[in-house]
């Protein structure tokens, strides 16, 4: 399995023609490895969810290629793309999009049918993942009963059921209070972290967000500025792990122990970390520092 | 498997009763008026029950029962001698007034000649063969006219008793009386002129030939077998009537087909988003097809049964009401519809499944 989910090169994508041609993608090239939580802002308008309808194979791009597990989709027939959305590539909505007719199983069950699992094991794994985000209470509910938190979850199970490499999440929080908001971010993070030691299925997945939530950048792994239809890298982003905060590793103060690299908010949170590092090295992950 | 289909067209209930109700409408029209055309199909089946292969009547009778054959019983005694024949029997027959309680009310009298060297079976002396001074009559006569067992009926000067009252018979458009063939000749006054030769053959007889052989014999008389007799007598209604049900049918066919079309249409167009989800998951064409198919398929089978219950209903309570609402439910009649049914459902999820291929997966990013 490659290590690369996600590659885009030269990435640009012209909405009309002559005087009314508008350039949303211009010209974005990046990459994202497995287990990765990558954030893309902006300002609206920007052409973020154009790069990302482009990425999940729902718009062919005006030029540039896009690699998703190795294989180039803008190369892919219509046809062909179905079943790369289906297996590759999970979406999770700032509007959630369930099926409303559905009940909360059979909305993660439906694209597990999609994917020819049917009965008894579709129904079980539906309910595994949606017991796993804390739905196990819901399992029957409709999803217009459902409150924004569980949607979103249900959501974001439905985006795994078939068990995907890329994970592609738009404005997942923008609906949801602060405290749903934080479980769906906290939801998010642990899929991509889940995936760095995780094998078999669930193993090597990344996980794109696009949202304006700044709140999002305390969990994202690096965080891509996009503006005018161009990106740039503002960093990798880490947690301090005495606040908590997220801290861009190149603006943030970096402290060095035991041959690992932790980076701070202020050097308040440093000099904390330093006096008695056993308190806070517990909450620490692998590769975190 | 989810059962989306059905989720999505009992999540409004109301609308898919409507629907279903529609359908149904359609269906009760197709099948009342199909049931109505077998019904009234079987005029002159009276015909074929009687004993003879064979009727004849004068030459040039335009219409057997609408214009007046009248022929010489010496015409019939020669055919008698026609290898093949075992009897020539008199058969008078004409639109009679009859007058119960001092109204008046059209019958056909029927009168056949036992005398002739008929066979007389039981079962035929029940059913068109009563005694002097007796009238066999019909229910559907029976309910119009309030004459039962028992009860008096005259004709002119003659008044006869009703020796029985037969089931509900095959003639719609005329209700049949049998009478004594002498009481006949009293009410019709025509002396030894009868209608009709009813021809009955031996066994074995080979009845075209013996046909043709009677029209060689007499050239004033003119030969039809008993299938054709009947046919003759109905050529009206299928003249006036197949266009009338052709219509009906197809106005039938077209509102089910608009109304399980417009419901599906409906109900896609308010899940647009909803089948966009889909297909940006990953939902092939022909997994959103049969989406669409079977809502429709549903609906239609939905329509089909309430149409069938209903038809059966109304054609109960109509019978009750009109005595002459003469309907008869056949199989194949059923199928047909419901092999109509099927292609409603196809043509109906055409528009709705044109739809559904067009929407762009690319909307549901669309807040």
């Amino acid at each position: 399995m490659s290590d690369e989910v996600l590659r885009a090169s030269g990435v640009t994508h012209i909405f009309g023609r002559g005087n009314t041609a508008v350039r949303a993608v211009d010209d974005v090239s990046f990459a994202v490895p497995a287990g990765q939580l990558l954030l893309i802002m902006g300002p609206s308008g920007s052409g973020k969810t154009t790069l990302l309808t482009i990425i999940g194979g729902l718009l062919r791009p005006t030029s540039g290629s896009v690699l998703v597990d190795g294989v180039d989709i803008t190369k892919l027939s219509a046809g062909q793309l179905v079943p790369l959305r289906r297996r590759s590539v999970g979406f999770v909505f700032q509007s959630f999009n369930l099926w409303e007719s559905l009940t909360a199983r059979e909305n993660v069950e439906l694209p597990l049918n999609m994917a020819g699992v049917k009965g008894r094991e579709a129904r079980d794994r539906a309910t595994r993942l949606l017991e796993e985000r804390g739905l196990k209470h819901r399992l029957g509910f409709r999803s217009r009963d459902l409150s924004g938190g569980e949607k979103q979850r249900v959501s974001i199970a439905r985006a795994l059921a078939n068990e995907p490499r890329l994970l592609l999440a738009d404005e997942p929080t923008a609906n949801l209070d602060s405290t749903h908001g934080r479980e769906v971010m906290s939801l998010l993070q642990g899929i991509a972290r889940s995936s760095r030691t995780a094998a078999g299925p669930g193993a090597g997945r990344a996980v794109i967000v696009v949202s304006h939530d700044q709140r999002i950048r305390e969990v994202a792994d690096r965080v891509l500025w996009m503006e005018d239809g161009r990106i740039r890298d503002i960093g990798h982003t880490v947690r301090d792990p005495v606040c908590g905060m997220g801290v861009e590793v190149d603006r943030g103060v970096a402290v060095v122990h035991e041959g690992r690299t932790f980076h701070f908010c202020s050097r308040g949170c440093s000099l904390e970390f330093q006096a008695s590092p056993e308190r806070f090295l517990a909450g620490v992950a692998e590769g975190q520092g | 498997m989810v059962p989306i289909a059905r989720r999505n067209l009992f999540a409004e209930k109301g609308r898919f009763a409507i629907s279903v109700a529609g359908v149904g409408f359609a269906v009760l029209l197709i099948v009342t008026v199909l049931a109505l055309y077998r019904g009234w199909s079987r005029t002159g089946q009276i015909f074929q029950e009687m004993p003879g292969q064979l009727w004849v009547v004068q030459q040039g009778t335009s219409d057997p029962f609408h214009s007046v054959s009248l022929l010489e019983r010496a015409d019939l005694e020669r055919t008698a001698s026609v290898p093949g024949v075992r009897a020539v029997v008199p058969v008078m027959s004409r639109q009679m007034a009859l007058s119960v309680a001092g109204s008046e009310e059209s019958v056909r009298l029927m009168a056949l000649d036992a005398s002739a060297g008929l066979p007389v079976t039981p079962e035929l002396r029940e059913r068109f063969l009563p005694d002097s001074g007796k009238i066999i009559i019909e229910s559907v006569l029976s309910r119009q006219t309030g004459l039962d067992r028992g009860d008096r009926a005259q004709f002119g000067d003659l008044s006869l008793t009703v020796s029985d009252v037969r089931p509900a018979g095959t003639e719609v458009l005329s209700q049949f009386a049998f009478v004594h063939f002498e009481d006949a000749k009293q009410i019709f006054g025509i002396g030894d002129i009868v209608t009709y030769g009813m021809v009955v053959l031996l066994p074995d007889a080979d009845v075209p030939a013996v046909g043709a052989a009677i029209a060689d014999q007499n050239p004033r008389l003119k030969v039809y077998t008993a299938e054709e007799f009947a046919k003759s007598i109905r050529k009206e209604i299928d003249e006036s009537f197949i266009p009338v049900i052709a219509i009906l049918v197809a106005i039938g066919f077209v509102v089910g087909t608009a109304v399980v079309g417009l419901t599906i249409y409906t109900a896609t167009i308010e899940r647009t988003r909803e089948f966009g989800v889909m297909k940006a998951v990953g939902a092939s064409a022909g997994f959103l097809y049969r989406i669409v198919l079977s809502q429709s398929a549903m609906l239609v089978a939905a329509g089909f049964l309430v149409g069938l219950l209903g038809a059966r209903i109304l054609a109960d309570l109509a019978a009750e009401a009109v005595p002459e609402f003469a309907t008869d439910f056949q199989a194949r009649d059923i199928a047909a519809v419901g092999a109509a049914a099927l292609v409603t459902t196809v043509i109906a999820s055409l528009v709705p499944a044109h739809r559904v291929n067009s929407i762009d997966p690319a909307l549901v990013f669309r807040a």
